[in-house]
C-alpha cells in the first residue's frame, strides 16, 4: 500500500512502536482540527485509536528565556500573545504579580476597567469555542452566528485599548492612560472612548441573543448529543490529577472558579453564578462554556454601573525596579487557571519568569483520554478541551 | 420528433439529457452556495457574473480545468486516474431511465428501478478505488468508511424502492408514474389521483430520502469526507479535472436521487389537472419543480446539522432503517393483495 | 456545587500560621510567605513522600505546575542575582499544589546540586506531572528518576544544550547588540476631558 519510504517519513523521531495490524496515522501539524500546529502520532486499528502521542513545540517561542532579558513593561507587551484568543486576560496575572512585588496598588477605576475587559475577553474566547466546536462536528452554521457577535466584542476591545487581540493595555499601577496623560503628568486625562458603555450594553444584548440562537441550533440537537454525550468522560479526580482547570474542571463536577476565591480583580463586588456540570463529557464542557458566556454578560452589565471615576494609573517611577522577592499570581483565564511566578532579584528585569499556562496542563490529559477512542471522537474530545497552541507552547 | 433511426434517436436523446443534466448540476452547485450562504447570514458569491454571482460555478469549473495534473508519488496511477471517471459515468448512466414526460425518456426499460439502483452502486467502486489508490492514510480511512457506509445504505434505498414497486406492480419508471396517475378515488365528478407518498409510502419516502443523503455522502452522513477530520477523505489527493469529475458527479447524483425520489413518491412528471397532451411539454417543468424542492431540503439539511459518527451511521442503517423498510414492504404487499 | 461566600484574602499572619502548620505536619520548613506566596523547603530524598502527604492529608490535591530555577552567579544574558557573592549555586525544583475548595496553595521547593542534578519523579502520584517534568528536564538538564518518558517536549530531538540555564546565551543577542537603533517619536500632547464615565 504505502511505500516503505513514505511510512518511514511519518515515523521519524517518534517513540511509537510499529506493530501490525495497527497503522500509524499522523494527525497534524497542519490539520483542520488541531487548533494550531499540534501533531498527534496515533496508532490506529481501523477506526479505533490504540494510543496517541502528542508532539508539541512547533510554536515554542521561548517566553521564559525572553522574559529574562526584558523589562517588566516590555514583557507586558509580549504576554498577551500567549493565549491569543483572549489576549487581555493574559496580562492581568502578570501585571498583578509585578504590582504585588513592587508594592503598588492599582487605582480603583483601572481595576474595574480591567474586570470589564477580562470578561469581554472571556466572552470572546468562548464565542470562538462556540464557532469552532460545532464546526469540527460538522455543523457549519453556528460559526457565522458566533463570530458575528464576537466582532462586536472585539470592536469594543479595540475601541478601548487599540488592539483586537493584543491589547497591551495594562501598565503597572493601572491601565494605559490616553495619549498625553500618564502617571507623571499632573493632568488626568480620559480613557474609554465616548459611548463605550452604551456600545457595551448593546453588544451584550446581541451576545445574549446569539447565545439563544446557538442554544437552539446546537444544544438540543440530537445529532450533537449523539456525538458528544458520554464521549471523552473525564472524572473529577483525574481532572485534578492532571491540573485541568477552568470549564474543563467545572464540567467534571469540581466547582472551583478562581473568581470566587481570589480577588485580584473586584469580583467579590459583582454577582454571578459558577457554571458546573456533573458528567465530565464533551457535552458538559460545551454547556458549561455557553453558560459562562451568559454569566460574563451579567458581570459586565453590573460592572458598567460600578466603574468609579478617577485616575487610570497610580504613580509609578519611570524606570521600575522591582524589589527582591518571589510571587505567584493566578487569574481565571477563559481557558482555566493562568499564573505567573515572578522571581525578582531587585533589577529592572525578572530573574526568572515561570508561566503556568492553562492549555499546557489541559492538553497533558490527551494521551490518557484518547486511549481506545474512535478517530471521530478524537476530534470531538480535542475540540471540547478548547486549547490554543500559543498557550500550550508558550 | 423521431428520425426513424434508433441509433440516431438515442444519440440525440442522450446528448440532450447530458447537456440538460450537466447544466442542472451547475445550477444545483450555485443553489448550494447561495442557499448555504444566506442561511449563514452572508451573501455568498456576488462577484463572478454580476450581482448574483451566477457565473461562480462556471468560473470554478474553468479554474479547475487549468490546474496542474497531479498524481501522488506512491499512488497506483492507473486506478487513481480511472476512479473519477467511473463515478461520473455511473451517475450519468442513471439518467437513462428517468422520465421527464410520457415520451421524454431516453429508454424506458422494463427493469427501470433495478437498473437504476444497480448502476448507481458502481459509484461505490469508484470511491473505493480513489481511497486505495491515493497512497495516503487519510484517503484510505475515508475510502474504507465510504465502502462501509455506501454498502450499508444501499439496502434501505433498495428496500424502500421495492415497496413502491410492489404497490405499482411494475419496475418501469414510466409505469410507476402512470400508477400514481391512476384514479384513486372519485369525489363527485373529480377523479383524484394520489402520489405514492400519500398512498401509504410516507415512511418509505423518509427511508428513501435518508438513504439517498447517505449514498450521496453528504452531511449528516459525510464521514467518508469528514472535512474536519480527514481533510477531504478519499478526495484528498485529487485536484484539477479529476476533482471536477468527482465534484460534478456528486451534484449530478443529487439531481439523480432527487429525480428518482420524485418519480417514485411524488408522481414524477405528472401533476393533477394537467391534460394528457400537455404532459410532454409540461412534464420536465413539473418534475423540475419537484426535484428543486427535494434538492432544497437536501441542501438545507447539509448546512444545519453536524455529522454522525461511523458506528452511529451503521447503527442507524442496520438496526433501524432496514427492519423498517422490510416492514414497509410487507405492509405494502398486504395492502396490494387485500385491496 | 453551591456558591460558598467569597473568602476574604487571608491576612499575612493567617497565611504564615497556616504555612507553619503545614510545614510542621509534613516535616518540612517554611522559606517565606511574603507576597501571598507560600514557599516550603523539602529535602530531596523526601520529595515524593512529602508531596503525596500534601495531596492526601493536607487538602492540596490539585497539581498546578512543576518547574525549576537555576541559581547562578553569572548569567550569559539578563541581569544576575542581587547578591552574587552570597549565592549558593544550585537548581531549585518547584512544584505548586493547591486546593480545589479554596484559594490555598503552596510551592514546594527542593534544592539540588548542579553537579548531581536528579530528583525523583512525581508521575506515579500525578499523571499530569509528566509533561512538566519533561519540560524542566530539557530546559535545565535535571534528571527526573522514574519519569516514563523523559524525551524532549518542546525542543527538536536533535537540540543540544539546556536553554533555560543561566549559562545558555540568547543567539539573537550574540548576533546583534540590543536594543539596536531605536526610533522614538514623542507622544502628541492632547488636552484630555475628565475621567467621569462617558455617557452611558
Amino acid at each position: 500500500m504505502t511505500s516503505p519510504e513514505l511510512m518511514h517519513r511519518s515515523e521519524v523521531a517518534v517513540s511509537v512502536e510499529l506493530q501490525t495490524p495497527d497503522m500509524t496515522l499522523n494527525i497534524g501539524p497542519q490539520h483542520p482540527s488541531t487548533h494550531g500546529v499540534l501533531r498527534l502520532v496515533a496508532r490506529v486499528d481501523g477506526e479505533r485509536i490504540r494510543d496517541v502521542e502528542p508532539v508539541i513545540g512547533y510554536m515554542h517561542r521561548g517566553y521564559e528565556k525572553l522574559a529574562e532579558v526584558r523589562t517588566y513593561a516590555q514583557i507586558t507587551a509580549l504576554v498577551n500573545r500567549i493565549d491569543w484568543v483572549a489576549g487581555f486576560a493574559n496580562e492581568i496575572a502578570f501585571i498583578r504579580a509585578v504590582e504585588t512585588l513592587a508594592g503598588i496598588e492599582p487605582t480603583e477605576r483601572a481595576q474595574w476597567i480591567r474586570l470589564i475587559l477580562s470578561e469581554l475577553a472571556r466572552i470572546s474566547s468562548h464565542l470562538v469555542f462556540m464557532s469552532s466546536y460545532p464546526l469540527e462536528l460538522g455543523a457549519t452554521t453556528p460559526l457565522f452566528h458566533a463570530l458575528r457577535e464576537r466582532e462586536r466584542v472585539l470592536d469594543l476591545i479595540e475601541g478601548a485599548t487599540g488592539g483586537r487581540f493584543h491589547p497591551n493595555f495594562n501598565r503597572v499601577g493601572g491601565v494605559k492612560p490616553a495619549a498625553g496623560g500618564g502617571s507623571t503628568q499632573k493632568k488626568v486625562s480620559s480613557d474609554l472612548p465616548a459611548g463605550f458603555f452604551a456600545g457595551t450594553k448593546l453588544a451584550m444584548d446581541n451576545v445574549l441573543a446569539v447565545c439563544d440562537d446557538i442554544d437552539n441550533l446546537v444544544t438540543g440537537n440530537e445529532l450533537i448529543k449523539a456525538r458528544t454525550v458520554g464521549v471523552g468522560v473525564i472524572p473529577g479526580d483525574k481532572a485534578i490529577e492532571y491540573g485541568l482547570s477552568g470549564p474543563n474542571l467545572r464540567a467534571s463536577g469540581v466547582g472551583f472558579d478562581l473568581r470566587k476565591h481570589e480577588f485580584i480583580l473586584p469580583y467579590d463586588e459583582v454577582e454571578f453564578d459558577v457554571a458546573v456540570a456533573e458528567g465530565g463529557d464533551c457535552y458538559d464542557r460545551y454547556v458549561v462554556r455557553l453558560d459562562e458566556i451568559r454569566q460574563s454578560v451579567r458581570i459586565v452589565l453590573q460592572a458598567i454601573d460600578k466603574v468609579p471615576s478617577g485616575p487610570l494609573q497610580a504613580k509609578v517611577p519611570r524606570i521600575l525596579k522591582v524589589p527582591q522577592g518571589q510571587a505567584y499570581v493566578r487569574n481565571e483565564n477563559p481557558k482555566g487557571e493562568f499564573g505567573y511566578y515572578v522571581i525578582s532579584e531587585g533589577g529592572r528585569m525578572p530573574y526568572r519568569l515561570k508561566i503556568r499556562s492553562t492549555s499546557f496542563s489541559n492538553l497533558s490529559i490527551l494521551p490518557w483520554i484518547l486511549k481506545d477512542q474512535l478517530v471521530p471522537d478524537l476530534v470531538a474530545i480535542m475540540g471540547s478541551l478548547d486549547f490554543v497552541l500559543g498557550d500550550v507552547d508558550r | 420528433m423521431t428520425t426513424g433511426l434508433f441509433a440516431l434517436d438515442t444519440a440525440i436523446k442522450v446528448v440532450v439529457v447530458l447537456a440538460a443534466m450537466l447544466s442542472g448540476a451547475l445550477v444545483v452547485i450555485f443553489a448550494e452556495l447561495k442557499i448555504g450562504a444566506h442561511m449563514q447570514h452572508r451573501p455568498g458569491p456576488y462577484y463572478a457574473g454580476g450581482r448574483f454571482g451566477w457565473a461562480q460555478p462556471l468560473a470554478d469549473g474553468l479554474k479547475f480545468l487549468q490546474k496542474e495534473d497531479l498524481v501522488p508519488n506512491g499512488a497506483d496511477s492507473r486506478v487513481f486516474r480511472a476512479a473519477p471517471y467511473l463515478v461520473v459515468s455511473a451517475t450519468l448512466a442513471t439518467f437513462v431511465v428517468i422520465p421527464f414526460g410520457p415520451d421524454l425518456v431516453v429508454r424506458d426499460l422494463d427493469l427501470g428501478v433495478f437498473y437504476l439502483l444497480a448502476i448507481s452502486s458502481i459509484t461505490t467502486l469508484g470511491v473505493l478505488m480513489a481511497g486505495w489508490a491515493s497512497a495516503n492514510k487519510y484517503s484510505l480511512i475515508g475510502g474504507l468508511r465510504a465502502a462501509a457506509q455506501l454498502i450499508a445504505y444501499e439496502l434501505p434505498l433498495l428496500l424502500a424502492a421495492v415497496a413502491v414497486v410492489v404497490q405499482a406492480g411494475t419496475m418501469s419508471l414510466n409505469g410507476i408514474v402512470e400508477a400514481q396517475a391512476e384514479t384513486f378515488i372519485t369525489v363527485g365528478s373529480f377523479d383524484i389521483s394520489v402520489p405514492f407518498l400519500l398512498k401509504g409510502q410516507l415512511i418509505g419516502f423518509a427511508i428513501f430520502m435518508i438513504a439517498a443523503v447517505a449514498e450521496l455522502s453528504r452531511i449528516p452522513f459525510d464521514m467518508p469526507i469528514a472535512e474536519s477530520e480527514l481533510t477531504m477523505g478519499y478526495l484528498t489527493e485529487y485536484s484539477g479535472i479529476r476533482f471536477t469529475m468527482f465534484f460534478l458527479g456528486e451534484y449530478l447524483a443529487i439531481i439523480s436521487m432527487a429525480a428518482v425520489a420524485a418519480t417514485l413518491y411524488l408522481g414524477g412528471y405528472w401533476a393533477p389537472f394537467v391534460p394528457e397532451n400537455l404532459l410532454n411539454a409540461a412534464g420536465p417543468l413539473i418534475l423540475g419543480a419537484k426535484v428543486a424542492l427535494l434538492v432544497f431540503i437536501i441542501i438545507w439539511i447539509r448546512w444545519t446539522w453536524p455529522r454522525l459518527r461511523e458506528d452511529q451511521l451503521q447503527d442507524m442503517a442496520w438496526r433501524w432503517l432496514i427492519p423498517l423498510a422490510l416492514a414497509n414492504i410487507v405492509i405494502a404487499g398486504i395492502f396490494k393483495v387485500a385491496f | 456545587m453551591p456558591d460558598s461566600p467569597p473568602e476574604r484574602a487571608t491576612t499575612a499572619d493567617d497565611l504564615a500560621e497556616w504555612a507553619d502548620g503545614l510545614a510542621e505536619r509534613l516535616g518540612a520548613s517554611v522559606i517565606s510567605t511574603e507576597f501571598a506566596t507560600v514557599r516550603i523547603a523539602v529535602a530531596r530524598d523526601r520529595w515524593v513522600d512529602t508531596l503525596r502527604a500534601a495531596r492526601d492529608d493536607e487538602g492540596l490535591p490539585f497539581f498546578s505546575w512543576l518547574s525549576a530555577i537555576d541559581w547562578a552567579k553569572e548569567t550569559a544574558v539578563g541581569e544576575g542575582p542581587a547578591e552574587p557573592e552570597d549565592l549558593v549555586e544550585r537548581y531549585e525544583v518547584l512544584c505548586r499544589l493547591s486546593s480545589v475548595r479554596d484559594a490555598s496553595g503552596a510551592h514546594f521547593v527542593a534544592e539540588i546540586p548542579k553537579d548531581d542534578a536528579w530528583i525523583d519523579s512525581i508521575v506515579p502520584v500525578w499523571g499530569g506531572a509528566e509533561w512538566h517534568e519533561r519540560e524542566a528536564h530539557e530546559m535545565f538538564g535535571i534528571d527526573f528518576r522514574g519519569n516514563p518518558n523523559l524525551t524532549h517536549l518542546y525542543l527538536p530531538d536533535a537540540f543540544e544544550g539546556h536553554p533555560l540555564r543561566k549559562s545558555y546565551p540568547l543567539l539573537s543577542r550574540e548576533v546583534k547588540p540590543w536594543p539596536g537603533t531605536v526610533d522614538v517619536e514623542d507622544m502628541p500632547a492632547v488636552e484630555g476631558p475628565s475621567t467621569e464615565n462617558p455617557e452611558a
